[in-house]
């Protein structure tokens, strides 16, 4: 265990002395993904899907916040989708800009949760979003994150339909609007999860606040078995079925993820906790003090004697 | 020579502005009430450009039953329907938007006391520098 303090150490360390090169790298990777995703997952825009596009893209996020990489990201997705279905991209663009204007012009630091979502449900661990977000952000990120889940959905009904969404159909443009919004609106899958990661973030969000020992570790757990329970609801309620084995193996992951981050962000020893009482003129104060876990790298100092076939001089 | 402490302060204050920066331009700029009339203003047009936007879609979406009603009643009356949701929607996304406004502005206003007491003690620090100095140069004074 010692080993992984220290390793931690290091890493803040590494982390201070080249925090100016280590965040663009991060938004780039993070850009290079969301790209990449979005062209093999819908690339129906030849001139778009294109490495290099994607790489020049994630060059610009990378110096620039998130907000940025969310409008590229938007743009990439309404060109990729306007050359499958102009229908299909009129009612992306709606929701799209109903999410910027009415959301994002109230909450704009969670941006970069409206591309992280997709991303861990496209890696089937849908369940770490929930989880993460309720241990490190507000209760507002529940509504970015239900944003992502739908935008997530829309995507993937894109992606399984796209040839009957290309193809020439008979129907006209408002029978066909009118098609694609009953279709989207009536994915009891799609409602499920969102209440499933809104009730996640609640839960954890709620329980990591409590003044009580190990209350990240409890709302990890908590928040997982949050999820469990609201995915069998909605699946009596609304007979959604999600596979056993994926759902337990997403969970177990999304949990270890979520292990990680607890033991990388809030580290505390709970056996060394000070209960203070004290008052002033106007309060009295019950303080309850748990101490950071800090380990001191080993300091090594290596000594170098010269030996005789390279140190000729010492010889003399 | 280099005063610790007044190093640290600098240094405190420094990181201070760099994650509350924002949050500080924001007390400078505004009052209360023309921060929070201000955002208010804005999610009034934000909400209403959607809700018009939103309406476009629908009508789209009905046109054929829209071209088909013969009567003026028949229909106006699914647009007073759209406008009762509308009033609705809005007075409840106003109130979202007053409360997060008015929480934030309180919260950095907050910061900006904190800003500004340190502020006060770092001029309070140069103070006795002064003084300290002035004294010293007395003393050498014949």
């Amino acid at each position: 265990m010692i080993g992984l303090w220290v390793f931690r150490e290091k890493l803040k360390g590494f982390y201070a002395r080249f925090d100016v090169f280590i965040n663009p790298l991060i938004r780039f990777v993070f850009g290079l993904v969301v790209f990449h995703m979005l062209n093999g997952n819908l690339g129906a825009m030849a001139r778009l899907n294109n490495g290099l596009v994607e790489v020049m893209m994630a060059l610009v996020c990378s110096v620039l916040p998130y907000g940025v990489m969310v409008f590229l990201a938007g743009i990439l997705l309404l060109a990729h989708v306007s050359s499958i279905s102009l229908e299909m991209a009129i009612i992306l663009l709606v929701l799209l800009l109903f999410i910027l204007i009415l959301y994002f012009g109230l909450q704009p630091r969670d941006s970069y949760l409206l591309l992280l979502t997709p991303i861990f449900f496209h890696l089937k661990i849908p369940y770490a979003i929930p989880i993460l977000v309720g241990l490190s952000c507000g209760l507002s990120s529940a509504v970015t994150v239900c944003c992502g889940v739908m935008l997530f959905y829309v995507m993937q009904y894109i992606k399984q339909n796209m040839g009957t969404l290309s193809g020439d159909s008979t129907l006209g443009i408002a029978e066909q609007l009118m098609q694609i919004i009953r279709t989207l609106l009536s994915n009891r899958l799609m409602v499920v999860m969102m209440a499933t990661c809104a009730v996640g973030i609640l839960v954890v969000y709620l329980i990591r606040r409590l003044p009580v020992n190990f209350s990240w570790a409890i709302a990890i757990v908590a928040g997982a078995l949050t999820q469990i329970g609201a995915i069998f609801i909605g699946d009596f309620l609304f007979d959604v079925s999600v596979p056993m084995p994926q759902l337990l193996a997403g969970l177990i992951l999304s949990m270890a993820l979520a292990a990680v981050y607890h033991f990388f962000v809030f580290a505390v020893d709970y056996t060394r906790t000070e209960y203070v009482q004290f008052e002033d003129d106007d309060y009295y104060y019950y303080v309850k003090a748990v101490p950071k876990i800090a380990v001191s790298l080993p300091d090594i100092k290596v000594q170098r004697f010269n030996d005789r076939r390279r140190g000729d001089d010492f010889d003399e | 020579m280099l005063n610790e402490e007044k190093i640290k302060l600098m240094t405190s204050i420094a990181i201070f502005e760099k994650a509350e920066g924002s949050n500080l331009s924001l007390v400078k700029r505004y009052f209360k009430s023309d921060y929070i009339s201000r955002n208010l203003l804005r999610a009034f047009l934000g909400y209403t450009f959607c809700w018009i936007l939103g309406l476009v879609l629908a009508v789209v979406c009905k046109i054929e039953d829209i071209l088909s009603i013969v009567t003026l009643e028949d229909v106006v009356f699914p647009f007073v329907d759209y406008g009762v949701w509308y009033l609705l929607g809005l007075i409840v996304y106003l109130a979202v938007t007053f409360a997060v406004c008015y929480r934030r502005y309180r919260y950095a206003s907050r910061g900006m006391k904190v800003y500004t007491a340190r502020l006060k003690r770092l001029q309070r620090r140069y103070e006795f520098q002064d003084r300290a100095r002035e004294r010293g140069k007395g003393g050498q004074k014949p």
